[in-house]
C-alpha cells in the first residue's frame, strides 16, 4: 500500500445529511470538516486538545476534531457550529444569549464554546453555575473572558 | 501525519491486515496522546491502525468475581457506568481529573496505558484499584498485573503488535480516593497524584493498595506502604507514618512542571488527606 491509494471511503451524517467520501486515510476530522466539507465555522487553534476552538459533536458527545482522525468518524454523526440552530430554524437560544450577553468579542473560540454549551445542556438542562464552569474547562478564551459566557449559558437555560 | 490509517472492522482482521502493513506502525485509540504527539512533530509513524471502533475492545462487562473495561472505552462512558461506580471508587475519583470533558469523550485507558506515562491518571488510579490488564497478540492472550505493564517513561511491557484488550478489575468491597496537584483545578497535566484503595474491617485496614502519579518513571504501586498499612487501624499516628513512608518510597525529578522536594512532600500531603477521608 503507497500513500497514493490510502484512501478511505468515509461514511457519516453531518448536520443531518448523509455524506459519503473517498478521503486520504490520514485526513484529520479537523482538516475534514474545514477543507473537504467548507465548513470553516470550526476553528483550530492549538491543535494539542487544550484550547477547544475546534469542537463539535460527534453522536451528541464534544469532541476536539484536532485530535481524532476523519476515519473515526465512519459510521457516526457530526454536528458542526453551522449545524447548530434553533427549532425554528434561525438561531438557537445559545447564540442568541451570546449575543445579547457580548459574550463574543474576536469570535474565534465562540463556536467551540457553543457546541460545548450544548452538549452540557442537552445533557442536563438544569446545570448549575459550577456544572457550566467544569463543562467548559477544555475552551479558552483570550479576550471576552469568562464571565460573560457564564452567564450566555445560564440565560440559555430559560431561553431553551 | 502518517501516510496511511487502516481501520480494521474485527481483530480478526487486524492481524490478517498486519502483514501488508509498514512495519513502522503503531495502534491509533482515542489519538488524545498520538495526535497531539503528530501535531508536535514527534511522532513519526508511518502507519496508523485505528482500533478505536473495534467492537472486542469496547464495553464494560461483569463477571461473579470481576469487571472487564474493554480498553476502547471512553473514559467518559465509563463515568456514566453504574458497574464502575459500584466498584472502581479510586478510578471514579480520578475520571474528573482526567483531561477534560470533551478529552474524556474521546479517550481511552488503553491509550493512557500503551502511552506509558507516569503522570497517566487513568492507570494510576486503577493500579490502586489491583487491576489487572488483558493483552492480545493473534491468538496468544496474556493477563499481567497492570502496575507490571510499565517498565520506564513510555516504556512497557507490549510487544510489537500486542493490543491492550481489557482491564479487570477485581470485585471487593472498599473504599478509593484519587487526588493530585496541577497548575490549576482541573485539565492540567499532574505535579503529583496519589490513588488510594483501602478495604477495611472493624476500622483497621485488610488491605490497601497506593498508587502514586508523577513522582517516579512509571505510574508507581507504593508496596511498602502499601503492606505497611495492612492490619493498622487509621489513626492521625499512623496516617502521619505512612505519609513519612511513602514519601520515601517515591523518586521524583525536576522538570518543567514542579520541582522534585516539592513533589515528593506533596505526596505525603495527599495520602495524609486520601486516609483522612476514609476516616468517617
Amino acid at each position: 500500500m503507497t500513500s497514493k491509494t490510502a484512501t478511505f471511503g468515509l461514511s457519516c451524517l453531518v448536520n443531518g445529511h448523509k455524506v459519503e467520501r473517498e478521503i486520504p486515510s490520514s485526513r484529520s476530522l479537523l482538516d475534514f470538516i474545514r477543507e473537504d466539507l467548507g465548513l470553516k465555522g470550526t476553528k483550530e487553534g492549538c491543535g494539542e486538545g487544550e484550547c477547544g476552538a475546534c469542537m463539535v459533536l460527534v453522536d451528541g458527545l464534544a469532541v476536539n476534531s484536532c485530535l481524532m482522525m476523519a476515519v473515526q468518524l465512519h459510521g457516526k454523526e457530526l454536528v458542526t457550529i453551522e449545524g447548530i440552530k434553533g427549532k425554528d430554524g434561525g438561531l438557537h437560544p445559545l447564540q442568541k444569549t451570546f449575543m445579547a450577553e457580548g459574550a463574543v468579542q474576536c469570535g474565534f473560540c465562540t463556536p467551540g464554546l457553543i457546541i460545548a454549551s450544548e452538549a452540557l445542556l442537552r445533557r442536563n438542562p438544569k446545570a448549575t453555575l459550577e456544572d457550566i464552569k467544569l463543562e467548559l474547562a477544555g475552551n479558552l478564551c483570550r479576550c471576552t473572558g469568562y464571565e460573560k459566557v457564564l452567564s450566555a449559558v445560564e440565560k440559555a437555560k430559560t431561553a431553551k | 501525519m502518517p501516510e496511511i490509517i487502516v481501520k480494521p472492522a474485527t481483530l480478526k482482521e487486524l492481524w490478517k491486515t498486519l502483514p501488508g502493513l509498514s512495519r513502522n506502525r503503531r495502534y491509533l485509540a482515542g489519538g488524545t496522546d498520538i495526535v497531539t504527539a503528530d501535531n508536535a512533530g514527534v511522532e513519526r509513524s508511518e502507519c496508523w491502525i485505528d482500533i478505536s471502533d473495534l467492537p472486542e475492545l469496547g464495553g464494560i462487562k461483569e463477571t461473579a468475581s470481576s469487571i472487564f473495561i474493554g480498553s476502547c472505552v471512553k473514559i467518559s462512558a465509563i463515568e456514566k457506568s453504574a458497574a464502575a461506580r459500584r466498584w472502581c471508587p479510586a478510578l471514579l475519583a480520578a475520571i474528573p481529573h482526567f483531561a477534560s470533558p470533551s478529552l474524556r469523550n474521546m479517550a481511552t485507558l488503553g491509550g493512557n496505558a500503551a502511552n506509558g506515562s507516569p503522570c497517566a491518571d487513568g492507570v494510576t488510579a486503577l493500579v490502586a484499584e489491583g487491576a489487572f490488564v488483558h493483552l492480545a497478540l493473534k491468538g496468544k492472550r496474556r493477563r499481567l498485573p497492570l502496575k507490571d505493564l510499565f517498565l520506564g517513561p513510555k516504556r512497557t511491557a507490549l510487544k510489537k503488535d500486542e493490543i491492550i484488550a481489557a482491564f479487570e478489575i477485581p470485585k471487593r468491597k472498599h473504599l478509593g480516593a484519587y487526588l493530585k496537584i496541577g497548575p490549576r483545578a482541573y485539565f492540567g497535566i499532574s505535579k503529583a497524584a496519589v490513588a488510594v484503595s483501602v478495604e477495611l474491617s472493624g476500622g483497621a485496614v485488610k488491605l490497601a493498595c497506593i498508587a502514586l502519579g508523577s513522582v517516579a518513571p512509571v505510574p508507581l504501586y507504593a508496596v511498602k506502604t502499601s503492606a505497611w498499612l495492612a492490619g493498622k487501624k487509621l489513626s492521625p499516628e499512623v496516617i502521619r507514618d505512612a505519609a513519612a513512608l511513602v514519601k520515601a518510597e517515591v523518586s521524583p525529578i525536576t522538570d518543567a512542571r514542579s520541582a522534585a522536594d516539592y513533589r515528593r512532600e506533596m505526596c505525603g500531603v495527599l495520602l495524609e488527606r486520601a486516609l483522612d477521608s476514609f476516616q468517617s
